[in-house]
Formats: structure tokens, C-alpha cells, sequence
């Protein structure tokens, strides 16, 4: 059967070289630190991640055009600008503050008239809240629906935790990580956390059902879970970067945000899965005298 | 995590890995010479890689497999009802895009009115008496102590009302009740098809309770600017009567209408339905004035009175004997339009009442969010979709096939994916216009997709090849657990922003959860057998 763990082609991890506290230490460090770091965003500004303008209300206007920066600020001076970003292909991507509605029924019509083929997209600042709320909920409620179906699904305490704990701590980490990179939480974002429940689960139920439902030695069904996962995660990566390349080249900021955030959920999701997931379910299984 | 890419040492190995495609992988040079022996059952073709000296894979048998069939029948279903053709020399589809992949404007207003509940130790129309007299307000009620009131009073306010009233507040929504949600969908409808707009959709957001907070109006092919328009425009209402044959004179404009009813029974319980209506002083002269004028109190029913709505005739009645009279007499500023008996009676009331209203909304609304996508950009996006699924397809496929090296695995396999897409998109001409969102939902559901066809392939050439069609199953049988379990997790995960009024979100969720159930349910099962038949020929 199997007689060379190396064999992923990808990715020279021995699954079975390390004992379960090695494994573990390091996502739980980096857990510690990305607990850390949204906890002093939460005290500092309220929220433990950056929330984007669908959450905190305004205007995101996004056209392309060869006016410079400086022209486009002076066709909206007595406009709320808040900043102007620019990629490639002459994109422009502008963002304005909050503004009463007959201001941005002005507006409208001054981008009408200066740049006719501007998609505009205004969020008021409640309504941007009542988003948020909901996205929150939405979040909690995935996760703990996600949770009971495990806990459901298993029904031995450890394993079902090790899924939860490692989805978790994807989702931590990968907020955390926003953080770092400059991505705002907004709508679009928030689709890509909850997509990242259900591709983090994938792989940790399939090793905790190769490894706890099956006959055989652990160090086999471990790697031959790890072998199928990694080839897993790895097709799925394969469609995000394609879908990356193509929108941060065709400059549709939607899409890039969410293949961002994918492509550091699921980096994120394999060290989870195979080092804290297979730490804890070898820790068990082990404890459990198996070998 | 290291990455090592080391293409010469995987290849020599991988017949060590995965023993059952060693023989294929041997064969495979043949293989690719080799014609199909039967039609490939998908769009697409699966080259068959029947060496001469094996057994060819035999289609027939596969296709005979329930599963296997319904993916193929449900796959030229979909494709008749996506209905790809040319139109005008453009290539057009059933496919219902959402506004950012659309040209036009979207519209969410937020309801200055509020749903609440309350007890009173008073009967309820006497608490009602009592409130309307604190509270100038319109006030209706919804259910059995639930109140609509039809201005914005923030909830301190109103709970210090209630209780001065002779009541307790004992919940407090912002919103409007579901039937007044429909009422505000109907008016704004009658009111957009009326101006010519070719592509609206209005949706009230209607909560757990049936408390509808926000309603979305969406306008293909609208400006922002004019939609704002458009939607705060207030329609030309009239009553005329007819003087001598088809000809009538201007009685009153709609300015002079200070307040609608909504339908009710007069008498009450008759089931004999109307709306009453109210003119200001000036009006109840001017319609007492042409009633007299024109004969209508004499011989009401040779000079009825005409309603109309933007110059179209809504309604048309005679003054009743008892009105005629009155009315010769004094004005009268209370009146009763009745429609009619039955549930025939109730609808033209309803419409009437919405007309009375002249395209005015029941209740005030503010913009809360609104959006902008001009054709440049949607053609755009599109195509950067279109784009971009095709990537990742080929992407998929590259991945697959570096892993298994087996053109006999990886065919079906993206087949398989394709047909996923395929379906879930016949089914979302049905429910679901597809916005972004939706298409990020899409690839959500081909990046699982792809993954539970790694765990069925993985799990059944587990341990290599086996010539018992039973142990295949059990094989098949398992990897479809694991793949339950996941899809449950996913459909449960997706759940709540389905049920959520996030509006944008919404497709998302509907179209993961779809693809998820479409993937469990039909294609991965068959693509189970497909392989099956593929592995044990």
C-alpha cells in the first residue's frame, strides 16, 4: 500500500513525523496572537475588524477614467471624499462619507455628467448597521449551526471539538489576517468567512472519519487523510487563484476580496487541519492505545 | 509548510500511491489512440481509454444507472431552460442577472412606521380610542394585539403613550405589517409599469414575524437620479362627471382628498365591500357644487361620477339615492365608494384604495441604500465571470489531473463539475437572479464540488483495485457519508443568510445551499457510478 508519505507532490509534510504537542504549538501561538490582535482592535475601535462601507455607511463610487487624482478631487469639492484608490486599467475606486439624500441625489447627477459610465453604490449609515448586525448574527449562527452538526455527526466530545476549534480558529485567523492586509469587513467578505465554515469543515471531517471510523494502523489513515485533503484543499485553491488573477487583473473589487480572504482562509485551514485537527485526533487516538 | 515541486520524483512513485491507476497509466499510451466504444454520455466527451487488450468501459451499463440518467436528463433540462440563443445577433440566455451584472439602479427604503404589540386590561377599541387620541398617527390593527402605526415614534416615546393610553408596550419593531408591505409593492408596481419601465421588481424584506423593515425596488435600465425620480412621484387623480352622453367636466383633483380608508364592509359583516375617502371643505364644495350643477342629485343615474388615475378611467359610479339627497342640502366631506360583494368586491376595494392614494405610499420611506451599475460595467462583468469560471475550471482540471494522471478520472470528474453548474443554473433561471454574490456562491459550490469528487475517487481506489462490484459500493456508500456530513454542515452554515433579509447576500446563500443539495443528491452520487463502471471493467 502506501509507503511514501512524500508522495503529495506538493507539499513535504510528514503528517506522522511529529508528536501531537509539536503539532499543536504553533497554530496556537499564531491563535493566541490573532486573538490578540482583534481583541485590541475590538477595545480600540469597536469592532475586531475593519468594517467596509457597507457596514459604516456612504458611498463607493467606482469608474474608469484618465483624470488624475487631484482632478477628481476638485470635481467632487463640497462632497464628503473620503479617499480615491486606483489600479490598474485606469480603475479609480472612490469613497465617500455618509451624506444626506439630497446631496446624493447632486451627486448622482454630478457623476452623470462627469463620468456617465460610473457604477455608484450608497449605503445609508443604519441601514449600514443593520447590515452589520445581521452579518454578525449571520456569522454566529453558521457557527454554531455548523457546530451542532458536527457534535451531531461524531458524537465523541474531542473529535467533534478538534473540527470546531480548528474552524474557529480558521475563522480567527483569517479575520485577523484581514487585518493585516487592509480588507475591510463588508458584505462580500463576510460571504467569504462563511464559505470559509464550509470548506474548513470539508477536510477535518474527512479525517476525523478516515481516522476514527476505520480499521487500520493511525500512521496510514492518517496520511492517506492527508493525502486526499491536501488534494482537496489544493483544487479548491487552484479555482480561487484563477478567480483571483482574473479579478484583481479585471479589477472587480468584489470578487478580489472574497478570493483574497479565501486564499488566506484556506492557507490558514490546511495548517489547522493538519496540525491542530491531527494533533488532537492523534492525541486521542493515542491516549485511546491505539497505534 | 514547505512547498518541494518535484515533478520526476512524484511521477516514479505515484504507481506506488495509487495502485489502481498503475495499470491504466501503463495502458495509457494505447488508451489515447483508442476510439470510444459507445457515445459519451456527457456534453463533455469523456474519451474512453479502453485499451485493446482490456475489457472497453462499458457505457451502456453506466448510463443504465438511475443516477447516471437523471444527471443527463436534468443537465438537457437545464440547458433548455438556461435557453442559450442569438437574439438580434446577441447571445442572450434565461438567466436572470441581478443589478450589478445588469444595467440599473437599486433602490432599499426603510418604512418610517412601526409594528408593535400590547396588552391593555381595556377592550381594544377602547385602547385604540384612547391611543389615537394621544397619538396623531394613523393607526391600524394587525392581528390580535399587534398595531401598525404608521409614523416613525421612537419606542420610549410611544411606551410612555401606550401607557398613558391605558397599556403596555410589550414589543416594538420598525417596519409595517406584511399586508401593507404588499399594499406599498402594488402601488409602486402600478406606478412603474405605468411610467414604461420595462424591467422592475419591487420586494418588501419580510422578517421572521412577518414585520417588513426594508422594501427593494430594482429598475433595469434606470439612471440613480431618475429612479429617485420615479419612485417619489405622485400620479394626476381626478373625479369628472358626466354631463350630457359621453361627455363630462372636472369635478376635484386629488389635492383636495385628505385621507383614505382601507377597504371595509358597509354595513359592516354584508360583505359588501367599499373605501371611504375624505375631501377637505374646498373639495366637498366643489362636489356638491357639480352634482348640483349637472343634475347628478336629481337623476343620479344619467350623470355618473368618473374616477381617474394619470387620465384612466379607475372607477365609475352613480351618487347613491341617499347621497343625491344629502347632498342637495349641504356638502359632504365623508364618502363611500362601494365595489361590489365578495372576494371580487374586497380586490376592486383594494385596487380603489390605492388609486385614491394616486400613487402615494401609505407610509413614508427613506432611501436607506441605493446603487448604480451602468451597462459599460455589467457587460464587463460578465464577461470577467465568464472569464474567470473558465479558469478555474481549466485550473481544477490541471490540479486533478497532476494528482491522478488518469484522463479516465479526471474527464468525469470536471464532467461532472460541469454538469453541477449546468443544473444549478436551470434551476436559478426558476428562483434566483444572479447578482456577484450569487456567482461567488457558484464558485463556492465547484470548489466543493471538486473536493467531494476527491473524496468518492479517493475512497474507492482505497486499497486499490477489486474485481467485487459490492465492495465498490460499500466503498461508495462511505465516501458518500463523509460527504453528507459535509453538505449537512454547509446547508446548516448557509442557512441563516437565507433566511436573513441581507438582501445581497441572500443569493449567495440560496445558491451554495442549491448547489450543495443539487451535489449530494444527484451528480456526486452518479459520478460514483460512473467511476465504478470505470474502474471495474
Amino acid at each position: 500500500m502506501l509507503s511514501n508519505i512524500y508522495d503529495m507532490g506538493f507539499i513535504s509534510y510528514d503528517v506522522n513525523r511529529y508528536s501531537p504537542k509539536q503539532m499543536v504549538i504553533i497554530p496556537l501561538i499564531l491563535l493566541i496572537l490573532a486573538l490578540a490582535s482583534l481583541g485590541y482592535m475590538m477595545a480600540t475601535t469597536g469592532m475586531p475588524v475593519k468594517p467596509g462601507l457597507d457596514f459604516s455607511g456612504g458611498t463607493a463610487v467606482t469608474l474608469f477614467t484618465t483624470d488624475t487624482d487631484t482632478q477628481m478631487e476638485e470635481v467632487f469639492a463640497g462632497y464628503p471624499l473620503i479617499s480615491i484608490t486606483g489600479g490598474i486599467n485606469n480603475g479609480k475606486y472612490l469613497k465617500f462619507g455618509p451624506m444626506s439624500d439630497d446631496q446624493l441625489q447632486s451627486l448622482a447627477v454630478l457623476i452623470n455628467e462627469n463620468y456617465p459610465d460610473a457604477k455608484i453604490d450608497q449605503i445609508g449609515a443604519t441601514f449600514g448597521q443593520a447590515l452589520q448586525q445581521q452579518a454578525i448574527l449571520a456569522l454566529i449562527f453558521s457557527f454554531i449551526g455548523m457546530s451542532l452538526v458536527v457534535f451531531i455527526a461524531f458524537r465523541t466530545f474531542v473529535p467533534a471539538a478538534a473540527v470546531v476549534l480548528s474552524a474557529f480558529a480558521d475563522i480567527v485567523m483569517t479575520a485577523a489576517a484581514m487585518n493585516l492586509v487592509g480588507i475591510d469587513l463588508s458584505l462580500p467578505t463576510t460571504a467569504a468567512l462563511l464559505m470559509l465554515i464550509g470548506y474548513s469543515v470539508d477536510s477535518d471531517i474527512l479525517l476525523t472519519m478516515r481516522t476514527l471510523k476505520r480499521q487500520g494502523k493511525l500512521e496510514d489513515k492518517l496520511a492517506g487523510a492527508f493525502r486526499t485533503g491536501i488534494i482537496m484543499t489544493t483544487t479548491t485553491l487552484a479555482a480561487i487563484v484563477a478567480m483571483w488573477v482574473v479579478a484583481y487583473f479585471g479589477q472587480i473589487i468584489v470578487i478580489w476580496e472574497i478570493a483574497t480572504v479565501l486564499i488566506i482562509g484556506l492557507v490558514i485551514d490546511m495548517m489547522n487541519t493538519w496540525l491542530t485537527n491531527a494533533g488532537i485526533i492523534k492525541w486521542y487516538l493515542l491516549r485511546r492505545g491505539e497505534r | 509548510m514547505s512547498r518541494k515541486k518535484d515533478k520526476n520524483s512524484t511521477k516514479s512513485e505515484s504507481p506506488q500511491i495509487a495502485p489502481a491507476s498503475k495499470s491504466a497509466v501503463a495502458a495509457k499510451p494505447a488508451a489515447d489512440q483508442a476510439p470510444a466504444p459507445a457515445a459519451p454520455p456527457k456534453k463533455s466527451p469523456a474519451p474512453s481509454a479502453a485499451a485493446p487488450e482490456k475489457k472497453p468501459i462499458d457505457w451502456i451499463a453506466i448510463l443504465k444507472n438511475w443516477q447516471v440518467a437523471l444527471v443527463i436528463i436534468l443537465v438537457a433540462a437545464s440547458i433548455v431552460a438556461i435557453n442559450p440563443h442569438f437574439e438580434n445577433g446577441e447571445f442572450t440566455t434565461n438567466l436572470q442577472f441581478g443589478l450589478d451584472l445588469q444595467t440599473g439602479t437599486w433602490l432599499q427604503m426603510e418604512f418610517q412606521s412601526e409594528v408593535v404589540a400590547f396588552q391593555t386590561d381595556l377592550t381594544t377599541a377602547q385602547f385604540i380610542t384612547n391611543l389615537q387620541k394621544n397619538l396623531d398617527a394613523e393607526i391600524y390593527l394587525v392581528g390580535d394585539n399587534r398595531l401598525e402605526i404608521r409614523q416613525l415614534v421612537p419606542e420610549d416615546q410611544l411606551r410612555q403613550i401606550f401607557t398613558e393610553s391605558g397599556g403596555t408596550l410589550t414589543s416594538y419593531e420598525v417596519g409595517v405589517s406584511r399586508e401593507t408591505a404588499e399594499q406599498v409593492k402594488t402601488i409602486l408596481e402600478n406606478k412603474l409599469n405605468g411610467l414604461g419601465t420595462k424591467n422592475a421588481n419591487v420586494n418588501p424584506l419580510i422578517g421572521f414575524d412577518g414585520v417588513a423593515h426594508y422594501i427593494r425596488v430594482e429598475l433595469a435600465g434606470v439612471s440613480l437620479a431618475e429612479a429617485k425620480d420615479i419612485v417619489g412621484k405622485q400620479g394626476k387623480f381626478e373625479i369628472r362627471i358626466h354631463t350630457t352622453g359621453n361627455e363630462t367636466e372636472h369635478v376635484l383633483y386629488g389635492d383636495t382628498i385628505t385621507s383614505v380608508g382601507i377597504p371595509s364592509q358597509e354595513p359592516p359583516g354584508s360583505n359588501s365591500w367599499g373605501v371611504s375617502f375624505t375631501l377637505s371643505d374646498q373639495g366637498a364644495d366643489q362636489f356638491r357644487q357639480a352634482a348640483i350643477q349637472y343634475g347628478a342629485v336629481t337623476n343620479p343615474d344619467s350623470h355618473r361620477l368618473d374616477m381617474l388615475l394619470d387620465d384612466v378611467v379607475v372607477y365609475s359610479a352613480p351618487l347613491s339615492p341617499d347621497l343625491a339627497t344629502k347632498l342637495q342640502t349641504e356638502p359632504i366631506r365623508q364618502l363611500f365608494a362601494s365595489t361590489g360583494s365578495g372576494d371580487a368586491g374586497l380586490q376592486s376595494a383594494k385596487n380603489l384604495e390605492i388609486h385614491l392614494r394616486a400613487g402615494a405610499l401609505p407610509v413614508d420611506v427613506v432611501v436607506a441604500g441605493a446603487g448604480y451599475t451602468p451597462a459599460n460595467f455589467s457587460d464587463y462583468y460578465k464577461l470577467m465571470v465568464v472569464i474567470a469560471g473558465m479558469l478555474a475550471l481549466v485550473a481544477v482540471g490541471l490540479v486533478i489531473f497532476y494528482r491522478y494522471r488518469e484522463p479516465t478520472i479526471v474527464l468525469p470528474m470536471i464532467a461532472t463539475n460541469i454538469a453541477e453548474i449546468i443544473i444549478l443554473l436551470g434551476f436559478a433561471t426558476f428562483i434566483q437572479q444572479l447578482d456577484l454574490a450569487a456567482i461567488a456562491g457558484l464558485i463556492a459550490v465547484l470548489g466543493t464540488g471538486i473536493d467531494q469528487l476527491v473524496v468518492i475517487t479517493d475512497e474507492i481506489l482505497h486499497e486499490g483495485k477489486v474485481p467485487s462490484p459490492t465492495l465498490y459500493q460499500k466503498r461508495l456508500t462511505r465516501a458518500l457519508g463523509i460527504i453528507m456530513i459535509s453538505a449537512a454542515t454547509v446547508v446548516i452554515a448557509m442557512l441563516p443568510l437565507a433566511l436573513l433579509d441581507l438582501s445581497s447576500l441572500r443569493g449567495f446563500a440560496i445558491i451554495t445551499i442549491l448547489g450543495v443539495l443539487i451535489g449530494v443528491l444527484i451528480t456526486r452520487p452518479a459520478y460514483g457510478k460512473i467511476i465504478m463502471g470505470i474502474l471495474s471493467r
